[in-house]
């Protein structure tokens, strides 16, 4: 296939989803749209992610505080403004952010920029629920004004489908190849002419839109805000874990992973939550250490590839549990003997 | 404010110092010599607190005596998680920026299963039990300054397990390597430094420290599955603070972010305390990343 084929196939695949997302509110039980809002959550957010973490290799961990802030925008504004202004407004405010902070540290790389950027998160949830406990008054907020459930609804699907859609199509632009250069070798892409500074920002902020809109969405579902729901780092943590799990670089990777999640997360928390998330960190070990490339890297050759690891692994321990190692060392060495007396 | 107030103000200062800094420097032996940024290090200081929690109220052992058996039993931990995890991971990955990348999503892992397994175990509730409860009394020219026992037996301990840990990386063949291989990996190695052997060792040692600072805590404060994370947040910021790989710098860094806490809790608002420790973490970071008692000296 050539690269307009995948275009067409990726448009087509996206088309069809979103079209069964459309229908489902209309014959599937209250559950189940519900579980399926949380989906189209974690889809528009991993799949943002990916678009400029996954190509660039910024891991970043500020997933949530764009979400806190999107949430806490619609929560002030929803009385004033109308909905999709408050959205808007959501994802403005959130960008701005993250131009800011992506100013003040998109020049660090790896651990540095992972760790900053969680501190950041943190110090902006402590200075919010430092502000609302001494100026404000109160811990939380009571959402008044809540839109129809089919609105909410429709508005995240809008999301997530515009998010897959942005990343179908930024990664065959100059401005996509420009992050996945900066990803490659950022020293190169500078010497080839890429701003990579602006490009950085640029993307960075992009992220951060998508992150704050679906949290501006997402705040009116809770009707009950404060600083620690929010901004809970692990909505970004499990953005992250989505989107590498499913393969940050890959197009489909974290919608799948986005799928499987929220099913497991369903059926695994209601009964032991411990054990959802003691399987949620088991995972994550598990596709770093086997599945670098994540879920949509997955292909028959990687099966055979463990098969044949696991082989060799019980081999060696078969041989040094029955002591034939040792015996080839030792055979080794007397043949080495043999050789050298001749 | 009298003499004494100060005293004890900058005491409880010191004491919580002193356990951050036993904390950080195992964190910093992990970061420093494998560049495993170990975010998972706190949920182990947890389990060190719940074990000395159990033995002393199901087992009535002594929490002293919990001390080097937790060290033992995070140790052996630890090496078991080098082993299964982190070893594949330095044969797999490519290059160091994509190992650090992957060992801080392992951490991550870690700490969602050593924080639920606890919650899963012991349940969410605030645990403790008592011991050495009864105040120390210091004359002083103008009034007492008074000091609960266990939090200066505590202190001592750490400042004590810190010592040990520096003083083996000085004066040892051990630490000598150590040292070796965080200033040079490829120069140690070539040197005949094993590194298949050096690397569990040390991040055993460092997940023993916090062990041994999980048993300390629990002698004077309650503990609960969540008590890891604010721990390990700290642990980074003293690392900052200190220059990550310094020893030395880990342990001053550590000491001073405790009375920096101390006196800006006292002179502003408690609820600040947190907002106060990631300011200094986010300004040393930016303006200073390689630590407050680095020269400017060795360019990386």
């Amino acid at each position: 296939m050539n690269s307009r084929q995948f275009l067409i196939r990726d448009l087509l695949v996206l088309f069809g989803l979103t079209g069964w997302a459309l229908a489902l509110p209309g014959f599937a039980s209250e559950f189940a749209v519900s579980m399926a809002l949380t989906c189209l959550m974690y889809i528009a957010l991993s799949s943002s992610w990916a678009l400029f973490c996954g190509t660039t290799r910024y891991l970043s961990l500020a997933t949530s505080a764009f979400f806190g802030i999107g949430a806490y925008t619609s929560a002030i504004l929803l009385e004033q403004v109308s909905w999709a202004q408050a959205i808007g407004l959501g994802a403005l405010i959130a960008a701005a952010v993250a131009v800011v902070m992506g100013a003040a540290v998109l020049h660090l790389r790896g651990t540095y920029f992972a760790v900053l950027t969680f501190g950041m998160t943190e110090l902006i949830r402590h200075a919010i629920s430092y502000f609302e406990k001494s100026v404000t008054g109160t811990v939380g907020r009571v959402l008044m004004v809540v839109p129809e459930r089919d609105t909410i609804y429709l508005t995240v699907l809008a999301l997530a489908v515009i998010t897959v859609a942005l990343s179908i199509t930024l990664r065959r632009t100059r401005f996509g190849l420009a992050m996945l250069g900066i990803g490659a070798d950022e020293q190169r892409a500078q010497t080839l002419g890429v701003n990579t500074r602006w490009v950085k920002v640029a993307g960075f902020a992009l992220t951060a839109a998508v992150a704050g809109a679906v949290g501006a969405a997402m705040s009116v579902r809770w009707t009950y805000i404060d600083p620690h729901t929010v901004f809970n780092p692990f909505i970004g943590f499990q953005t992250v874990l989505i989107a590498l799990i499913g393969g940050a670089a890959t197009l489909w990777g974290p919608l799948i992973a986005a799928i499987v999640f929220s099913v497991l997360a369903e059926t695994l928390r209601l009964q032991v939550p411990q054990i959802y998330m003691m399987s949620l960190g088991l995972l994550l070990i598990l596709s770093v250490l086997y599945l670098p490339g994540g879920l949509a890297s997955l292909r028959a050759e990687t099966f055979r590839g463990w098969r044949d690891g696991a082989k060799a692994w019980w081999m060696e321990t078969r041989d040094d549990l029955s002591g034939e190692t040792k015996r080839r060392k030792l055979r080794d060495k007397q043949l080495r003997e043999r050789r050298d007396v001749f | 404010m009298s003499f004494s107030a100060w005293l004890e103000l900058l005491a409880s200062g010191l004491i919580t110092g002193g356990i951050y800094a036993l904390v950080a420097l195992g964190l910093n032996l992990q970061y420093g010599l494998m560049r495993i940024l170990n975010i998972a290090h706190g949920e182990f200081l947890m389990v060190g607190a719940y074990l000395t929690w159990m033995a002393q109220t199901s087992l009535g052992l002594n929490p002293l005596f919990m001390v080097p058996v937790s060290f033992a039993m995070l140790f052996v931990l630890g090496w078991v998680i080098h082993r299964l995890c982190f070893r594949r991971l330095t044969a797999t990955s490519p290059n160091l920026d994509i190992f650090e990348a992957r060992g801080l999503m392992v951490a991550f892992g870690l700490m969602f299963l050593v924080q639920n397994f606890a919650s899963w175990m012991w349940g969410g509730d605030l645990r403790g039990y008592d011991f050495l409860t009864e105040p120390v009394q210091i004359p002083l020219p103008d009034g007492t300054a008074q000091f609960a026992g266990n939090k200066l037996l505590v202190f001592a301990l750490a400042l004590l397990f810190s010592g040990a840990l520096i003083v083996l990386m000085r004066t040892t063949l051990l630490g000598k390597g150590v040292r070796a291989l965080m200033q040079s990996p490829t120069g140690a190695q070539l040197m005949g430094i094993n590194t298949q052997r050096l690397h569990p060792l040390m991040f055993g040692i460092g997940l023993g420290l916090s062990g041994v600072a999980g048993a300390l805590l629990s002698m004077s404060y309650t503990i609960s599955p969540s008590m890891g994370e604010p721990y390990t947040v700290t642990a980074l910021i003293v690392i900052t603070l200190g220059g990550f790989g310094s020893m030395g710098g880990a342990l001053a860094g550590g000491l001073l972010l405790g009375v920096i806490e101390a006196l800006g809790m006292h002179f502003t608002n408690p609820s600040l305390k947190a907002l106060l420790s990631y300011v200094v973490f986010i300004g040393v970071l930016l303006l200073r990343p390689e630590g407050l008692f680095t020269r400017k000296s060795r360019k990386s």
